[in-house]
Parts: structure tokens; sequence; C-alpha cells
């Protein structure tokens, strides 16, 4: 059994019951949402829901999170860092001895926030959906197949990605270190997992390619599907609870400027 | 020369002067290849590494030369169909194919939805498509799966979940591309029943395989494959008698008692025709006489212990123990094969040997120190742990560099030395003209040998572990990697193996250590395993031919010597 983090995890909770178009609907209106958001507290709220709805209504295992963490943290801190420094700021706070300009500081924040609440938000999309139930459901919208399968394909190999990563990793780490400098050695590793990743992945998706051509995939401008799409109604339940949330926060956010 | 096939239908395939270049290649892959396969018949595809097998394949669902590309002359076609005119979706209703590594034709999430996927491109009906995933499901025994996420499944899992895939397109040629590969002999076994029941139910099958055994007696056909040319086609018994030489001498994989037969037929000891299964083996040599027992000549250590492993346990997260309770020593100068069943805890146990994972508990000291003080770094001085994908290991642009890197890794930067090494180890491998190429060019054979390389240039690594040295390997290129491995024991490397292969632990291996569902249930001498069927049946394990042989033989009341382990030794013992 693999222990990959970005992957389907069919663990029959609440929001894994969801249909695949509402929840993808949602993280539209997620990501929507905060980019109405003006406030890094009404930001955090909306964290908080996610977090909410990651532990208790999708039960996603604390492992999984953890391992997904990096991802998440690195995209955040660098956004954050790249603000902090690049936005004049008027006033200044300090923090554990740090001086830190105030806007820059809100401005970082802010996109880190942003950037988490995005991701984590796709992050749960990805644990909680059978990633072809999105594919039927795109289409049963009137997506051509191709183009939803297109979707799919791409994050049913994330975790394959991530398997020959963690491969590579492994052959390289007994390979020992050649660089005097630790600095140079990470550096030449991590050009060469790349090299190799992109190398075994490309050769991979072009055996996948061949495969599912092999098998009839685009053989006419439609196909059959032995499982339908069916709106659920805890998925409408979402949109509306999440809308009058989305609504109740930039109300409050709006009262607290 | 070409021997007469036998009639069985009306040709499915037909090749007419079929030669193809790769693009970008400058010899052709395949050359003047002629050939036709009746419907309804059993072919076996062989030939050594690189003899145009798996290009061959892929000319029948037209993968080449449609998408592949390539340099197509001649006429190949399926059911009438011309594979380069005909489009690859519409020739999927002819042909199946299930590939190497069936893990890369997965489209979908689950075991149900994966069967469904090909009849579904086809625009059959949902309701005949259930019935469809039904019949693939009962077929390969998956009904309790259909649920299951395709990667939580174990490598038999997998290849069945292929063929049930290719199944349910419901095609009249299913082409199978080395199918049980990377499986453990028992399951290996389960697949081939499959595949003989696909023959059974009037599927025209064609397949690359090298474990000709159970096969030789079943097949219609073999077609004989080197160099990108058919050298022969025609029943097992026709090519065999008129062929098997050619196919040793080629590096093809014989059954033993085939082997054995040639070459008392070479030395005029033998008049009857070769045996071609162990069946025939064991009535055709029923006369032979034997030597008395000869002393078991392997080595005996009592060595210095590298590695002692107490109790060790390993877990993954909370949940699955892949490793419980194992206890062994590893001594100086042995050669020893870890095997077991596919996920019985074979590759943990390397991996905890070269430091990548620690013991949950339990005690396990190398070279005198505990398991949890050496670095992986570190210990990558003492250990060599050659991947079953050398590719994953490759840092450089090309061979020099990576014989260069393990060098400096090693604190060896003295040019003149590093150069003089390099230089050594590239001839005493054979890969001193492509010393320049970059790694992932080189052949499977050349790869492999350079995965060695890297780990032992610096000379001071004491243990070498090999992670399936018969992978992807056809016999020449495998007895070229063990002469390699046993000139390093010689120099006093201990060697590790983990392998699914019963010929290899026969021949070469002094002690066995057997894994079931993470505990070790086995560790001695392979003549001692292969003894006890109920050790072999628990661990997914399966005698060799030439065993079985030995055992038809003594149950005939013929006194065969101990230790007969190779065909060499069955020869050598015979009056």
């Amino acid at each position: 059994m693999s222990e990959h983090s970005l992957r389907y995890i069919d663990n029959g909770s609440f929001f894994t019951r969801i249909d695949a178009l509402s929840k993808l609907l949602w993280v539209v209106l997620v990501i929507l949402v905060t980019f109405q958001l003006t406030d890094n507290s009404a930001r955090l709220v909306m964290l908080g829901l996610l977090f909410f709805i990651m532990i208790f209504l999708a039960r996603i295992p604390f492992k999984s999170v953890w391992q997904a963490m990096p991802i998440i943290l690195i995209m955040g801190t660098l956004l954050f860092f790249v603000h902090l420094f690049s936005t004049p700021s008027t006033s200044y706070i300090n923090i554990a001895g740090f001086t830190l300009g105030q806007q820059g500081f809100d401005k970082g924040l802010q996109y880190f926030l942003r950037i988490t609440i995005m991701v984590l938000a796709s992050f749960i999309l990805i644990w909680t959906t059978d990633i072809r139930d999105l594919m039927v459901g795109l289409v049963s919208i009137g997506m051509p197949y191709r183009y939803a399968f297109t979707v799919f394909m791409a994050l049913r190999f994330l975790p394959v990605v991530q398997q020959e990563v963690d491969a590579v990793k492994a052959a390289h780490a007994i390979r020992g270190r050649a660089a005097r400098s630790p600095l140079q050695h990470r550096f030449r590793l991590w050009q060469r997992y790349m090299f190799t990743v992109i190398v075994n992945g490309l050769r991979k998706a072009e055996n996948t390619a061949l495969a599912i051509e092999s098998r009839g995939f685009g053989a006419y401008p439609d196909r059959t599907y032995t499982k339908q799409f069916h709106w659920t109604k805890t998925g409408i339940a979402l949109i509306l609870f999440f809308i009058l949330f989305a609504i109740a926060l930039l109300l409050w956010e709006r009262s607290l400027i | 020369m070409t021997t007469e096939i036998k009639s069985i239908g009306e040709p499915l395939v037909r090749f007419e002067q079929v030669t193809y270049k790769h693009y970008d290649k400058p010899a052709p892959a395949l050359s003047d290849v002629n050939l036709t396969v009746q419907r309804g018949s059993f072919t076996l595809l062989v030939g050594p590494s690189g003899s145009g097998k798996s290009t061959l394949c892929m000319l029948l669902n037209g993968i080449i030369p449609q998408i592949l590309g390539g340099k197509l002359t001649g006429t190949v076609t399926v059911e009438g169909q011309d594979i380069s005119k005909v489009p690859v979706q519409e020739l999927a209703k002819s042909t199946g194919m299930l590939f190497q590594d069936p893990e890369w034709m997965f489209a979908t999430l689950k075991v149900e939805d994966e069967i469904a996927f090909g009849p579904e491109n086809l625009r059959r009906d949902p309701m005949d498509i259930l019935e469809s995933v039904e019949q693939s499901l009962n077929y390969v025994g998956m009904q309790h799966l259909r649920n299951n996420l395709v990667w939580a499944l174990s490598g038999g899992q997998t290849q069945k979940l292929g063929l049930a895939s290719v199944i349910a397109m419901q095609t009249p040629l299913i082409v199978l591309d080395e199918p049980t590969a990377n499986l453990d002999p028992a399951t290996t076994h389960s697949v081939h029943q499959l595949i003989l029941r696909l023959r059974d139910e009037g599927k025209t099958v064609i397949l690359v395989t090298k474990d000709l055994d159970e096969f030789m007696a079943e097949a219609d056909d073999i077609i004989l494959l080197a160099e990108g040319r058919v050298v022969a086609q025609g029943s097992p018994r026709d090519v065999i008698t008129q062929h098997g030489n050619k196919m040793l001498e080629l590096g093809v994989w014989l059954p033993e008692p085939t082997e054995i037969g040639l070459r008392l037929k070479a030395s005029g000891q033998f008049n009857k025709s070769v045996p071609i299964t162990v069946a025939e083996a064991v009535k055709d040599f029923a006369d032979l006489k034997f030597h008395a027992s000869k002393p078991n000549e392997k080595l005996v250590t009592d060595s210095e212990t590298l590695i002692h492993a107490e109790n060790i346990e390993f877990a993954y997260g909370n949940k699955f123990k892949a490793l419980r309770s194992v206890s062994f020593d590893i001594k100086q100068g042995e050669i020893v094969a870890i095997v077991g069943q596919n996920g019985a805890g074979k590759s943990t146990l390397s991996k905890l040997l070269v430091g990548l994972l620690k013991p949950t508990a339990g005690e396990m000291t190398m070279f005198g120190q505990s398991a949890k003080r050496w670095k992986v770094q570190d210990l990558a001085n003492q250990i060599a742990l050659v991947f079953q994908n050398p590719e994953h290991q490759f840092l450089c642009d090309t061979v020099r560099e990576e014989l260069e890197y393990s060098l400096l890794a090693q604190g060896i930067d003295d040019q003149a030395v590093v150069n003089q090494r390099v230089e050594d180890m590239l001839a005493r491998l054979d890969i001193t003209d492509t010393a320049d190429s970059h790694p992932f060019s080189l052949s499977a054979g050349a790869k492999r040998r350079l995965g060695v390389a890297t780990m032992l240039i610096g000379g001071s690594a004491k243990l070498l572990i090999v992670d399936e040295p018969t992978y992807g390997q056809d016999r020449r290129l495998t007895e070229r990697l063990m002469l390699l491995i046993n000139n390093l024991r010689r120099e006093g490397i201990t060697i590790l193996m983990i392998t699914h292969d019963m010929r290899l632990v026969d021949t070469h291996i002094d002690r066995a250590i057997v894994m079931a569902n993470g505990e070790k249930i086995f560790d001695g001498s392979p003549d001692i395993l292969f003894q006890s069927p109920e050790l072999v049946e628990r661990a997914s394990l399966r005698t060799t031919t030439l065993r079985r042989l030995v055992d038809g033989l003594r149950g005939l009341g013929i006194t065969v010597p101990d230790g007969l382990n190779t065909v060499d030794d069955f020869i050598g013992a015979m009056q």
C-alpha cells in the first residue's frame, strides 16, 4: 500500500459522498470569495472553516495533511517574504526582535493566507473526490470528454510523480555526497531529481497515452458511461451553506473596517 | 529456416515483408518479417533482449507506426485490417494488449471502473459493459476487490486487473508482453493458468515470456526472433528440435529438462526427441544412470558477522507491519537470497539494510555499530544497493562522470587515481565504448552493470545488495551480471540478492532467507528449502523444472544424487 499524500482517500466521509461537481463549484466559490476578502481576520476565519471541513467532514488523516503541508507552506511562505520585502511601509512593528514594515507584513500575510486557502481547498477536493466522478460530471454539463479527461489524468498522476520523486531520492541518498559544500550537493540532487522525474515521467506518460489509445480512447466523439453523474442534496446544501457563510463573513468583515 | 506451422483456422495476423525502423534509430528493429498467426492459436514470441519482440507486439495494435512514428515497409494485417491505415482506436476492437507494467495502462482509480474504461470508449451499451465487467472480474477472481483503488493492489492483482481489462474488450486477439516479469513464482503460475484458459476459450493469444516451461506443451507456435528477424516459426517441438541450440546461443531461457536434452543430444548421449516438458523428460531420462552423491561444494562460511538483526520490526504508519520479529546474521563472503511472495517484506528489509529505514523495534547491528547510529550516506561506503531500476541511481550526464561521482563521494579526489580507477572499472564491465554516453541511453544490461559499478568503484563496500538481478534481462545478460557478482564475491564482497528467480537461487545461492507476510519463515540452504512443499507453498515459491525432473526420476526409483542444482551438475553426475 502506498503512502502518498495527494490522492483520493475513499473513507466514506460526509464530504466524500458529496457529488464531484458541487465540490468543484465549492472550490471555485472559496477562491472567488477569498479574493473579495480584504481583512486578514476574515481570511483566518475562512482558513478555519477549511480546517473544520478537512478534519470533521472529510476526515482526512493527519498524516496526509502533514505530508501535504510543505507544498502549501513553501508557496505561502515564499509569497509572504516577497511581499514583506517589496511593499513600501510607512509604519513599523517589532516581532521577536525584528523590525518589520507594517504594510509589508500585512500584505505578506494576505498573500500567504490567500494561497494557503486556495491550495487547501483544492487539496480537499483531491482527497475527497474520485476524479472519475468529476470527469463524468464535467462531461454531463457539456465539456467534451477529451478535455475532461485531461483534468482527470493530471490529477491521477500527481501521486505517481510523488512516488517517482521518493524512489529517486532514496536511490540518490545511498550514492553519498560528492560535492564539498552541502548546498552545492543539494542543488545537484534537485537538478537530478528534476531530470530523472521528468524523463521517467514523460516515458510513463507516453506509455499511458499508448495504453489508453490502444483501449479505444478517442475512437468516437462521445463515449458511454457505466456510472452516471447525479447532483446530490448534500452538494446543494454545501453550496447554499457556503454562500450564506460567505455573505455573513463579508458583512462581518465590512463591519470591522 | 522456417518450419511448417499447424493450421488451426484462418490467419488472424499476417506480416508480409515487414521492415520497421524506429524514429531516429540507424538500424531497423524488425527486418523482412514474414509470418502468420492463425485464428484461435496460442503463440509464444521469444528472443533475446532487444530482438524486436515488443516492437512486433506494438505493430499488432497500430501503436507502431501510427503513434510512435518510424518507417514501416511491408504490410501488417489483423483481421484483414491494415494496421497502418485503420486508426489505433478502431484496431482496439481487434487487438487487446497487456503491457509489461499494467499500472501504466490504468486510466481510472477503481478496479471496476478500470475494466469498464475500454468498452466505454467503444460506446458499448452500459448494461452490456456491466455484464462484461462482472464476467472479467469472475475470470480473474477479483470480485471482492471491485471497489478497491488500483494503487492499493498487489503486484499479482495489478497484473490480473490488466488482464481483466483486456478481456472485457472482447477482442479476438490478445497480446501479452511479459505479463509476469515481476511477480513471485506462485502468482506467475496463477496468471499463467488464466492465460491458458483464454486459449481454451478460443482466443488468439500471442505471449512474450521467458517462462517457457508451463507453455511448451500448450502452445501451437513459437516465433523465435533475433536481431529483428524471424529465425524460426513452428510448433514448440519442431522449433526446439531444429533451433534449440541456437536459442541457447542467443540467450533464450529454455526449461532445464529441454536444455539437458539438447546438450545430451549434441554430445551423442541421447537419441530420443528433445523433451519439452518435465513429464516427457522424466520418461525419456528414465534409463540414465548417475554417480553416487557428490559432496556439496558450496562454501560454508564461518567468518565475521557483518549484520546482526534480532527481532527487528518495521511498521509503515500505525497500521501495516511490514516486518515482524525478524532475526538473522549476514556473514562476510556469503551469497544470500531473500525470497518470498510480492509484499512479503523483502524490499522493506533491503531498505533497512541500507539505512533508508530504521527498525521500529528490535536491534540491528551493522559493522559492529547499532543501525540507529548509521547515517545513510556513511553506510553507503559499506553497503552498495543496486536498484531494480538503475536509472533512479544515476546523477550525472555521462557514464564516466557517474563513476567519478562515486569516487568523490568517498573522498577520493586525486585526479590521477580517479582516472585510473574509472578506466579500470569501464574496462572490467565492458562499457569503455560508452564512457561518454548518457547513462539513460545505455542498454538494459549495461545500465545494470553501471549500477553495480557506481556502487563498488570506491572499493570500500563490503556488502552488495542487488534487487531482482534477472528483471528485464535475457539469459546471456543475466549470466554476465552473475559472473561479475561471483567475481566480486571471490574478492570478499558479501552478496545479498532479492529475487523471484528460483533458477538463480538454485544455481548461485548458498543460503535463502524466506519471507512471508513480514515474517522470516526459513533461513538455510535452498536444497533444504525446496524439499519442503509446505514452505514452498507458504512463501509463494515454485521449485525449478530441474528439481521437478529430479523428483520425477526419484519417483521412478532411480537414484539421483543430491545437490544437482544446475544443468551442468545434472550432466556432470551422469555415468
